[in-house]
């Protein structure tokens, strides 16, 4: 009988005693904060050209520098901290729960309907996630519904097959059989039991490919495919940095901290997730 | 095994004909054609008109695509539509630097990420833990641009260790691997923080475990619980990974390759695009859904030997 | 291990030494044309340029047509009407590999070539040849329509002037375009998609036997890649970056120089007339004088960019250097823009390539109309699927950049004939559906008084600037930068071929 369920206010204890995800949890939602507070602390309009100050160094007017249009990063960080949260939560998000969804269904169900989704993934899966995100863009055209459409495809094909060998392996297990015995309906089981089982394994690989997706914007701006100017993005700083990293480095180390930062916390918040919904317990 | 094998290649056969049709539907979606890059930006619309025709890309789709079809059923992947050079030639020129790197990736990533991921589980929450997860973070953060060019600065420019432009200029054995040692760590470390947080988290699962704890509890050695009886159980999310990472390698391959300056599939298959080479484009994806389908074999394989739960059939 | 891997990259650093190979990094993924006649990128056009020859020659280093010298033609005269051109060839000159001797055959092979459009991307050109024939073998005449006062540009080792060997051409077909045969300083080896082309010294050049025994031309398109590259003194010579920092940067370098070279690319904003609201005039110079050259100028660098002096580049045959361009002034800007019916601004479109440094240019303009209320939106797209779209007249405005055949003529009457206009058969790149010269453009074409023709081209100027067809914004100089221990031989101040020219004096110490 799966535990999940029954040790919910102890797994919530168990998570707030857990030092890693508090620390997670404070970084996320403050990077959230700076994002939505962007209009009232950005010290500087991010698209304000300033032709006397091009890649100036960090100083105490500009903390972060400023970037080939003489814009202040700082100001460009914040505000693209809006843009790139969004792009990777909403894709994320989208690729995560048609994934999973798709996947557990292919993994309980069996026969053909494995058998047809397995082949759709099959598809999917060969193309290298890069060149089909760069295919879906050129074919859209780059717009932010687009980005995020692009990605969230991408993450699509991951999600089922870790959520469809997942749910293979835990179909043998016990306890799917006792549900079937005691005549829950299948989804009850799909859903109720089989997804909390293997939450774990889709919750670590969603936090880690939150930190794909905010990549794979700034690698679709690199090869010129990004969200288009002046808009700022993490990825795009990072891409416009990169022309001047050897003259102007901050340029580009600023905002990939920025991506470190969110990457840690979301992970932080993965693992302390794992630990409090482990239907097992500490160890 | 045979059996399993071969009937895997022929259930392929269906996904690469999806594979070459999304393909080319999607690049003759997308604007424009390759007679601009064939007679320059100074041609003129029927000079550009005219060339269409003699490529026959002025046919109904469905023609094209029959053709195509055709040639692809007879072994043929044509040519060039840019260069004229035969696809398979391009293909056989880049194939090995993109087999070399991606297996040398994920040595690296394997190599560097389980043992990572083993200490992150039995330190947990100690310092041991938090530097092994913020380490194998900072691959998956850096842009593959940014962090190859660190990479080259400190280890290429500075120490003079490795060249700048990472393509053997000589055949031997040395110069290879000299030119592989920086796009491969490159590549490598996106895929260690993935291997290691699978690890580490089937790991803190697997010695949870009742029979794991039951060994524990005989007394066993913890070094031979960890290594011998709860890695197996890692294994699976592992080979998972690796398995969908083969993909995810050759795509982001390109941004290395693009660094680096090695020749690559995935760097052709950008170029191919870039300059709406549709006959080379096809040929090449043919080519690169063709080795994932074979990675997909082989993970399916090693299901078998690491999970006997899983069976293979 | 390491001092393995170390041993690695000192064998490495020694071969080319040995060998006294010419290492040079230029800024693309791939060359795609080494066929002369279709080669029109940066990338293709320097490899060309060391592997053929014309029957004259820009003098290496310089852009000039009036440096033209003698190539493969020793001497020649003109008739008196101007029409008939003579060129005496040079006596055993061989093509590469196998493939002979060249004769007057190959030149009136070659230049029969150049003016068909079903080969040569240059055949608008030669619209004014009327035969070119070949007498004995060493020598060809030319008769011309009309008088073409810049004939010798025609037959000069650019664009459609090179000398192709007709044997190659017609045994190689299709495979020419990437296994080139000419008769210059050096000959093709070997091509490696997305990796180098490898030229070899040809021993029996006509001018002598090259210093150096082969040229290795990497390609690598990443500029900081490029630039660690040179650093790291892997690369010889290296294609540089229009920004001034990068030329100060390399600059500081003790063992470095840096080349900064015409011919300038002009980058001209069009203005499409057929897009509402900019068919109103006033629209079009309001986003004239809200656009400053000079700031575009000051965020490039004065060493790399320089402010153009009317809509086609600095010196060329027929430039007007005191065109009267609308001077910058936002007021006026906005002035217009309110008697237009727009007081509160208005939105524009452009379809913008992702390629960076038209990206950085265009980002540029963006802020300088901001400051007018004019919003400047950028739909920004991959290179090849921004040409298709500015040919199908989908883009409001349309940056381009580009260098031409340094005669008037090319330019206005690609950028600025109606004849010219995208969605036309005829159609080049004419994005402003401007139509206010043609008279004068079609008129200078076949004038044959050289004043009579650049009072013509002069006049065709003006209207188009007061039609506001486009705004110039800036142009951009060709930045390049090599190690002092190669001597090109001469003195590198012009690429006409957008690179080096590798001559057989070019020397490696």
């Amino acid at each position: 009988m799966s535990a999940a369920l029954a040790s919910a206010p102890s797994a919530w204890r168990r998570a707030t005693r857990s030092p890693g995800l508090v620390v997670g949890l404070a970084v996320v939602v403050a990077v959230v904060a700076l994002a939505l507070a962007a209009p009232w602390i950005a010290p500087y309009d991010p698209n304000e050209q300033d032709v006397l100050s091009p890649l100036a160094p960090p100083s105490a007017a500009h903390w972060f520098g400023t970037d080939f249009f003489g814009r202040d990063v700082l100001s460009r960080v914040i505000w693209g901290a809006r843009i790139s949260l969004s792009v990777g939560f909403l894709a994320t998000a989208a690729g995560v729960v048609a994934g999973t969804v798709i996947g557990i269904v292919a993994g309980y169900c069996g026969g053909w309907t494995d058998r047809l989704i397995t082949a759709a993934t099959d598809v999917l899966l060969s193309f290298p996630q890069l060149i089909m995100g760069l295919l879906l863009v050129a074919v859209l055209g780059p717009s932010i519904g687009n980005l995020i459409l692009a990605i969230a495809v991408t993450a699509v094909p991951a999600f089922i097959r870790i959520a469809r060998g997942s749910t293979l392996a835990m179909r043998q297990r016990d306890f799917v059989d006792a549900c079937r015995a005691l005549g829950f309906s299948d989804l009850r089981i799909m859903f109720g039991h089989l997804l909390p089982n293997i939450m774990d394994e889709v919750v670590v690989l969603a936090s880690l490919w939150l930190a794909t997706a905010i990549r794979t914007e700034s690698t679709l701006a690199f090869i010129g495919l990004g969200v288009p100017p002046p808009t700022a993005t993490w990825g795009g700083i990072v891409r416009e940095g990169f022309d001047n990293l050897l003259d102007a480095p901050w340029l580009s180390i600023f905002p990939s901290l920025a991506i470190l930062a969110v990457m840690i916390g979301l992970n932080l918040i993965g693992d302390g997730l794992r630990d409090a919904t482990d239907p097992r317990g500490a160890p | 095994m045979i059996q399993f094998i071969l009937k895997r290649l022929l259930l392929a056969v269906p996904t690469l004909v999806a594979v070459l049709t999304v393909v080319f539907v999607l690049v003759r979606v997308v604007p424009g054609d390759p007679t601009i890059v064939i007679l320059g930006d100074q041609a003129s619309e029927a000079a550009r008109a005219d060339l269409r025709a003699r490529l026959g890309l002025d046919r109904p789709i469905l023609v094209q695509y029959l053709a195509f079809m055709g040639e692809v059923a007879t072994g043929d992947i044509g040519r060039s539509l840019t260069t004229n050079r035969p696809v398979l030639e391009d293909v056989a020129h880049v194939l090995p630097y993109t087999i070399e790197l991606t297996l040398a990736a994920l040595v690296i990533g394997v190599g560097i990420g389980v043992p990572l991921g083993v200490v992150a589980a039995r330190r947990r929450d100690g310092l041991a833990d938090w530097l092994a997860r913020i380490v194998s973070l900072a691959g998956v953060s850096f842009p593959a641009f940014v962090s190859g060019i660190l990479l080259l600065i400190v280890f290429a420019v500075e120490l003079r260790w490795f060249p700048v432009i990472s393509t053997p200029r000589t055949g031997s054995l040395l110069d290879r691997l000299g030119a592989l040692v920086l796009p491969a760590l490159n590549l490598g470390l996106l895929m260690v923080a993935y291997v290691t947080r699978v690890t580490r988290s089937g790991m803190l699962k697997a010695l949870s475990e009742d029979y794991v704890r039951t060994a524990r509890a005989k007394g066993m050695p913890g070094r031979i619980v960890v290594w011998r009886h709860a890695l197996r159980n890692v294994l699976v999310p592992v080979v998972t990974v690796v398995g969908l990472y083969l993909g995810v390698l050759i795509g982001n391959a390109v941004l290395t390759e693009i660094v680096f300056n090695r020749p690559g599939l995935g760097k052709l298959i950008v170029t191919a695009l870039t300059q709406r080479d549709y006959s080379l484009l096809q040929g090449l994806m043919v080519v690169s859904a063709f080795a994932i389908v074979i990675a997909n074999v082989l993970t399916d394989i090693t299901y078998g030997f690491v999970d006997p739960r899983v069976s293979a059939s | 291990m390491r001092r393995l891997f170390f041993a690695g990259a000192l064998i490495a650093a020694a071969c080319p030494a040995a060998a006294k190979t010419l290492t040079i990094g230029m800024a693309a993924a791939d060359v795609s044309q080494l066929d002369p006649f279709r080669a029109t990128t940066t990338q293709d056009k320097p490899v060309v340029s060391w592997i053929f020859n014309g029957l004259v020659r820009f003098k290496p280093g310089s852009t000039s047509l009036e440096t033209l010298e003698p190539d493969l033609a020793e001497s020649w005269t003109r008739s008196e009407d101007g029409r008939t051109w003579t060129f005496r060839l040079r006596k055993g000159v061989k093509f590469h590999g196998d493939y002979g001797e060249m004769t007057a055959d190959d030149v009136v092979f070659s230049l029969r070539r150049a003016a068909d459009p079903k080969s040569s991307s240059f055949a608008t050109d030669y619209a004014a040849f009327e035969t070119v024939e070949a007498p004995d073998p060493y020598t060809v005449r030319i008769t011309l329509r009309q008088p073409v006062p810049s004939l010798l540009g025609l037959v000069a080792n650019y664009h459609g002037g090179n000398v192709l060997s007709r044997r190659a051409v017609e045994a190689l077909g299709a495979d020419f375009r990437l296994k080139p045969v000419g008769t210059g300083p050096f000959a093709f080896t070997e091509y490696r998609p997305n990796e180098s082309v490898r030229l070899t010294a040809n021993p029996g050049y006509f001018r002598g036997a090259p210093k150096l025994d082969g040229i290795l031309y990497r390609l690598i398109p990443a500029d900081a890649a490029r630039d660690l590259a040179f650093t790291s003194g892997e690369l010889d010579v290296v294609y540089g970056r229009q920004d001034q920092r990068w030329a100060e940067r390399f600059a500081r370098e003790a063992d470095v120089s840096v080349d900064i070279v015409r011919p300038a690319e002009l980058a001209l904003l069009h203005l499409n007339a057929a897009h509402k609201p900019l068919d109103d005039r006033r629209v079009r110079l309001a986003i004239a004088s809200a656009i400053s050259q000079d700031q575009i100028v000051q965020f490039k660098g004065k060493s790399v960019t320089e402010p153009a002096v009317s809509i086609i580049p600095k010196g060329y045959l027929g430039t007007d250097d005191k065109a009267p361009l609308p001077p910058y002034d936002p007021a006026r800007a906005k002035a217009l823009l309110a008697e237009a019916g727009f007081p509160n601004g208005l939105t524009i479109t452009a379809i913008q390539t992702s390629l960076p440094t038209m990206l950085t240019a265009m980002q540029i303009v963006q802020g300088q109309l901001k400051k007018a209320g004019i919003d400047l939106k950028l739909d920004v797209v991959d290179h090849q699927t921004f040409h298709a779209q500015i040919r199908k007249d989908m883009s409001d405005v349309v940056y381009y950049a580009a260098a031409r055949f340094p005669v008037a003529d090319t330019y206005l009457t690609q950028f600025f004939d109606s004849a010219s206009t995208v969605g036309k058969p005829g159609a080049v790149t004419n994005f402003s559906h401007c139509s206010g010269a043609d008279a004068e453009i079609t008129a200078a074409r076949t004038e044959a008084n050289p004043e009579t023709q650049k009072a013509l081209w002069k006049e065709a100027q003006r209207k188009v600037i007061e039609q506001v067809c486009a705004v110039p914004l800036s142009e951009g100089l060709q930045v390049w930068a090599h190690r002092r221990s190669v001597d090109f031989g001469y003195d590198f101040k012009g690429a006409i071929h957008l690179g080096p020219v590798i001559t057989e004096a070019t020397d490696k110490k």
